[in-house]
């Protein structure tokens, strides 16, 4: 393939347009009142850019609007407009009219103010529902992830039972079972904590001093955790009997069953389960040996973006969650035209998805009806104990107390209605799935703006789910009503895998990661650069944000201006630092050559094509998320074919050459300065000084979005001028304020953004509390907030 | 069930299919009449041998009277077959229980394995197919026999475990198949998407006018996200409506107590729903072979409904002159004649969907164990009878053959239903001489 769209992933272009239309004379004098701004506006502008920047079809038909500062637009107007003749309109005038434009409507706070934006009525999200119901399901089992956290001991707790061997001196004694291994009682156990299974034994046992060889059997226990959602392959290796579960622990629910072995060949078998991200699933491997002449068990997976590796320590742990509702149902994808995926829409998939999930819910409860409801079949008071968990099932999925109303509807209703309490159950569990009180969580109903409105939104923000029971009892209680109480329950929360989960989701919606699942690198070009080496990058990315993020300081600048990168050994070979082991550690490098996340391997080769490096795909990406400069769709897509180039250019010239013509340049001149700042980086992230056999030219103007001028002479350039920069800082906000909240920042209040942006710079730009500001500014909107206790005394 | 599975088993349901979400592709849920007769296999076990003395006829022929155990049987005197001296000669590793399990239907050797059992070497699972599932290959591989399901298998009180023991029917060789033995799990199966439908139906209405309660105090512009919502409730409605009037089975589900558990003691009523289930889904053409497995072998089910509260299998070791075991395990075997009857008397009362005679007419049961007597191990003379019809067997006898590898009687049922390209079965060595003459 050598042509490839140019604008394949990423749409931009120019925000002014350059109109071939003359403005005439004689604009009818204005009355005195009027901005002076507003006089040559009309005169020299109206015409293309309609009378309130509304735009003109045919001319330039979007609105006029974007982020540049009135210095920077006036030289801009000054320069360029009106495009036919940039002199008719002097620098006063070009003054003049930004002044007024500014105010009037070009600004994003004048924006706001035309068109307030407003909150709109969302329903879950795919996401929301998945976590939503596991931990609805999870209120009623409790234990580890949801009373108390998950345990931190890493691995899996072993358990070794057979036959103990005769201590030196003593006497053998005969125990050759009569009848197998069920009824040979093993009279030894060794417990002992295992970081990763993987275990040949040969003709021994687990421990050759104290147990004999001949049989035995062992079991692993303890929990994965899930770090992202998707498909997880397990696979187990053995020649013995082996089974496994994760998650449903019950005999009946075995996930792989290698029990009966087939001839003295090592067998593998594997099967795929779905984890939701941010959780940590029970596992348990059993592996048993008899009289065969071999022992060896292994532990597999493959993660939804990983390649297969035996299950690493660290995604292990010797505590065991209960089970958990896991919704696998296939859905739609949000809606993402607003550039992040929200709730607006349904649709009739959407629909069929959400009762597909509420019957497997439904059919679930049924299952495990005895262990949710603390009762059993034939009691006396069953039907007593079965009407309370529905009802306190309505209660957490709705969020709050049940009107009168909602009881009678969701409860009495339903077991009136249903020929035995069991299927009354099954009922009201459907039908609250389904309700719109359990898949709109914001419906605006004025009545209710109370501290469960408060806890609705702020687990949603934080959790994507429910509020736990915590937080529940919290607004139950009336413990939500001041900032500080707030502040404390967002605290507790931050700090739950829930909420790391939901970050990572942000910076692969920030970072624009979707890109780099599925791509692939020439062999040939790249030898070496494979799956594996992209599922490295990706933990290497993770880890160094995680990192980052979740340490004290929590610094913005930090991401941008690391001098290090994160390598195990397989990385560093490839990439040029020498590391041993598989683990990640931290590799010091020239800090002219790596800067923070924009100069990741991961990050630069998912912004390339298969061969070559990609400034506009690059500089795309910086100009929008990082820079935090506004791109509109191009006006047309030019195809990038590298044939028609001259073989002998470089990457550089060749870009230079394809976005020369007129058009391009208005939004090109911000692009190209970008992506050239990395040609110093092919197509996998490695440092190159030649392209093409010629030097790498990575020098270039770039035009700032407050009027001045930055020489870009590589990476830590554009760092350095972003980590402080309020553009760059209010890029990053909205884009964390869309993926937190799934509304728009400017619904929250015109100036928003700005004073959120106030807030983090002066916060020494910690992520974590920005995290806070917003979560608080979502919980708490419209809703009088009493005094912090401090405050009251 | 919780796991992948479940949305495969969704899927091929139809669930998540596009517009007629409850329906589409199960052409035979509804049971509509089919010209050509229908046979069917269904494979009774029960396990730990039988009593020898209380269960085979002393006479041969047509004229031969009752022993106490097939007693329950009487009333289907004239369509049934006693075949004694059939013998599972197959061999290899593994200890009786095992072979006489997995063996019994795959009639070939175990493969080397890890499992141990109370003699021979260890083993693993059966190498070869079973007849069961031979027949149902056979019959899914003609289109006018094809079915939804083809077979299905059914249990009671099968402990939770996969091994040798407590596995009969494989798909191939090392592909032992799970027998269902929770009522609910089968209803799933078999009707899950009706289920869902009726608790669907009984909700709808309620989301409906939940959903005109919360938008009636929203604004026009949240109003109308609902509106729309409202539309696709109403969407579902006449789907399902539409669904029902094409969905109509020829049987109804039969009724199953939702709050029945899986435990020992009620194992007489799980039979009997698991036998009604059975019959229901034959009925309504799902599938033409069935099996009907009891516990497993070396089960030790503890029968307090009959007043019994040692478990079988340790009674069945029990020297024959013990005499209160002797009565007790002749208890048992008589309780299985009796769930087996239960099995042709509902065969017997259900008419065929062509309208001529009964289902039990066109269908064969077997009921076999994994031994011939518990006590002694031996797979000699294991159990068989034959009840029902549509293969061409001369009925009402009983037979007495020589030590005959039951190899060749599962040939004379192949054949007997039509599968006659089927020429050795299992250990080629143990078919010479053939399929046993039946006719």
């Amino acid at each position: 393939m050598s042509a490839r769209t140019v604008f394949t992933n990423s749409s931009f272009a120019i925000f002014l347009v350059l109109s071939v239309k003359t403005a005439l004379f004689g604009a009818a004098p204005a009355p005195e009142r009027e901005h002076p701004g507003k006089v040559v506006y009309l005169k020299l502008c109206a015409e293309c850019h309609g009378d309130r920047g509304q735009g003109v079809e045919d001319e330039y038909d979007e609105v006029l609007t974007g982020e540049k500062s009135v210095e920077a637009l006036a030289k801009y107007i000054d320069r360029t407009m009106p495009e036919d003749d940039p002199d008719k309109c002097s620098p006063e005038e070009s003054k003049l009219v930004t002044a007024y434009i500014y105010e009037a409507f070009y600004s994003p706070a004048a924006q706001a103010q035309i068109n307030p934006p407003q909150k709109e009525l969302s329903r879950l999200t795919i996401d929301q529902v998945r976590r939503s119901v596991m931990d609805l399901i999870g209120r009623f089992r409790m234990g580890p992830g949801f009373d108390r956290p998950v345990g931190n001991e890493q691995g899996l707790k072993a358990t070794y039972r057979g036959v103990e061997l005769p201590k030196p001196g003593e006497k053998a004694v005969d125990t050759t079972p009569k009848k197998g291994i069920q009824a040979k009682r093993p009279n030894k156990t060794i417990e002992r904590v295992e970081p990763v299974i993987a275990f040949h034994w040969g003709a021994d046992s687990p421990d050759k001093v104290v147990l004999e060889a001949e049989q035995f059997q062992n079991r692993f226990e303890g929990s994965v955790i899930a770090a992202e959602t998707g498909l997880y392959e397990f696979a187990v290796k053995s020649e013995n009997g082996f089974r496994l579960w994760v998650n449903d622990g019950s005999e009946s629910d075995v996930l792989i069953d290698g029990w009966v072995s087939n001839g003295p060949q090592v067998r593998e078998e594997k099967k795929s389960i779905f984890l939701v991200s941010g959780r940590t699933y029970m596992l348990r491997l059993e592996h048993f040996k008899f009289k065969e002449q071999t022992a060896s068990i292994e532990l597999w997976w493959r993660t939804p973006h990983g390649v297969k590796e035996l299950i690493p320590a660290h995604a292990m742990r010797t505590d065991r969650p209960r089970e958990l509702m896991i919704v696998n149902t296939e859905f739609p994808a949000d809606d993402s035209s607003g550039g992040y995926p929200r709730g607006t829409t349904i649709s009739k998939a959407w629909d069929q998805a959400v009762t597909d999930a509420a019957i497997a819910t439904a059919e679930h409860v049924v299952e495990n009806l005895d262990e949710l409801s603390g009762s059993k079949v034939g009691e006396p008071d069953r039907g007593g104990k079965l009407r309370k968990f529905a009802f306190s099932f309505v209660e957490s999925a709705l969020r709050r107390p049940l009107s009168d109303e909602q009881k009678a509807f969701f409860i009495e209703a339903q077991f009136k209605a249903a020929k035995s309490p069991e299927t009354a159950v099954k009922r009201v569990v459907l039908f609250t799935l389904k309700s719109p009180e359990f898949l709109y969580p914001n419906l605006r109903d004025d009545e209710k703006q109370d501290d469960f409105e408060v806890a609705s939104r702020l687990a949603l923000a934080l959790w994507d789910s429910i509020p736990d029971k915590k937080l529940a009892q919290a607004a139950t209680a009336g413990k939500l009503h001041t900032r500080d109480q707030l502040k404390a329950e967002a605290q507790r929360m931050i700090a739950d895998p829930r909420s790391k989960a939901k970050m990572q989701g942000f910076f692969h919606h920030w970072l624009e990661l979707e890109r780099a699942e599925g791509s692939t690198k020439d062999p040939k070009i790249f030898p070496g650069f494979d799956a594996e080496m992209m599922a490295d990058l990706r933990l290497s990315l993770f880890q160094f944000i995680d990192q980052v993020v979740w340490s004290e300081k929590s610094d913005y600048r930090e991401l941008l201006q690391a001098d290090y990168l994160l390598m195990n050994e397989h990385l560093g070979k490839y990439y040029g630092h020498p590391v041993t082991g598989n683990e990640f550690q931290r590799v010091g490098c020239d800090p002219m050559q790596r800067a923070g996340v924009i100069t990741h391997p991961f990050l630069l080769a998912s912004l390339a094509y298969t061969k070559q490096s990609s400034p506009i795909h690059r500089g795309v990406f910086l100009t929008r998320n990082i820079v935090g400069m506004s791109l509109k769709p191009p006006m047309k897509a030019v195809v990038f074919e590298d044939s028609h180039f001259n073989p002998k250019l470089t990457m550089r010239e060749k870009i230079t050459e394809l976005t020369r013509s007129g058009g391009c340049m208005s939004c090109h001149s911000m692009i190209n300065p970008l992506g050239f700042s990395l040609e110093n980086f092919d197509a996998v992230g490695r440092w190159r000084t030649k392209d093409n056999n010629k030097p790498v030219n990575p020098v270039s103007e770039f035009a700032t979005a407050d009027g001045k001028t930055v020489r870009l002479a590589g990476p830590r350039d554009i760092v350095n001028y972003v980590a402080e920069n309020p553009s760059g800082h209010r890029a990053f906000i909205r884009h964390l304020f869309h993926h937190i909240v799934k509304q728009e920042p400017t619904a929250y209040g015109a100036q928003r953004v700005d004073e959120m942006q106030r807030e983090f710079a002066a916060n020494g730009c910690n992520i974590q509390k920005l995290l806070m500001d917003i979560a608080l500014i979502a919980s708490l909107d419209g809703i009088p907030v009493e005094p912090d206790t401090k405050a009251k005394k | 069930m919780k796991h992948l599975d479940r949305r495969q088993f969704l899927r091929n349901l139809g669930i998540s299919a596009g517009t007629l979400p409850f329906l589409s592709g199960l052409p035979s849920l509804t049971g509509a009449p089919a010209p050509q007769k229908r046979q069917r296999l269904i494979v009774m076990f029960s396990p730990n041998g039988t009593i020898p003395n209380e269960f085979w006829p002393e006479q041969e022929g047509a004229d031969f009277s009752f022993k106490s155990i097939l007693k329950p049987l009487e009333p289907f005197k004239k369509q049934m077959l006693i075949l004694h001296g059939i013998a599972n000669k197959v061999g290899g590793d593994g200890d009786s229980h095992m072979r006489g399990m997995s063996c019994l239907l795959t009639c070939d050797e175990l493969l080397k394995g890890n499992i141990m059992g109370g003699g021979g070497n260890p083993a693993g699972w059966a190498s070869n197919i079973s007849i069961d599932q031979e027949m149902k290959n056979f019959f899914q591989s003609r289109a006018e026999t094809k079915t939804r399901f083809g077979s299905l298998e059914f249990g009671v009180a099968v402990p939770d475990r996969a091994d040798p023991w407590t596995r009969m029917s494989y798909a191939g060789g090392n592909q032992p198949i799970a027998p269902m033995d929770d009522p609910h799990q089968v209803l799933k199966k078999l009707y899950g998407q009706m289920k869902d439908k009726e608790s669907l139906v009984s909700i709808l209405d309620d989301v409906g006018a939940d959903l005109k309660r919360v938008s009636s105090k929203l604004s026009a512009r949240d109003k109308a996200l609902l509106d729309q919502h409202m539309t696709l409730v109403r969407g579902l409605e006449q789907d399902l409506a539409d669904a029902d009037k094409q969905g109509a089975l020829a049987h109804p589900v039969p009724k199953v107590d939702p709050s029945i558990e899986m435990v020992n003691d009620n194992t007489p009523q799980i039979s009997r729903i698991q036998i009604d289930l059975l019959v229901n889904s034959l009925a309504n053409d799902m599938a033409r072979v069935g099996t009907l497995q009891y516990m497993r072998s070396v089960g030790m089910a503890q029968m307090r409904w009959l007043g019994i509260e040692e478990g079988h299998h340790s009674l069945s070791h029990d020297p024959d002159d013990k005499k209160e075991s002797y009565e007790k395990l002749m208890k048992i075997n008589t309780w299985f004649a009796g769930e087996f009857a239960y099995l042709a008397k509902r065969l017997s009362e259900t008419p065929e969907a062509s309208g001529e005679g009964s289902m039990l007419d066109n269908t064969l049961l077997v009921w076999t164990n994994e031994l011939g007597k518990g006590n002694t191990h031996t797979l000699d003379n294991i159990p068989y009878v034959m009840v029902g019809g549509g293969c061409g067997f001369k009925m009402g006898r009983s037979l007495k053959f020589d030590k005959a590898a039951h190899n060749r009687l599962w040939l004379s049922v192949a054949h007997g239903i039509g599968h006659t390209s089927l020429k050795t079965f299992g250990k080629t060595e143990l078919c010479e001489g053939g399929a046993l003459v039946l006719a």
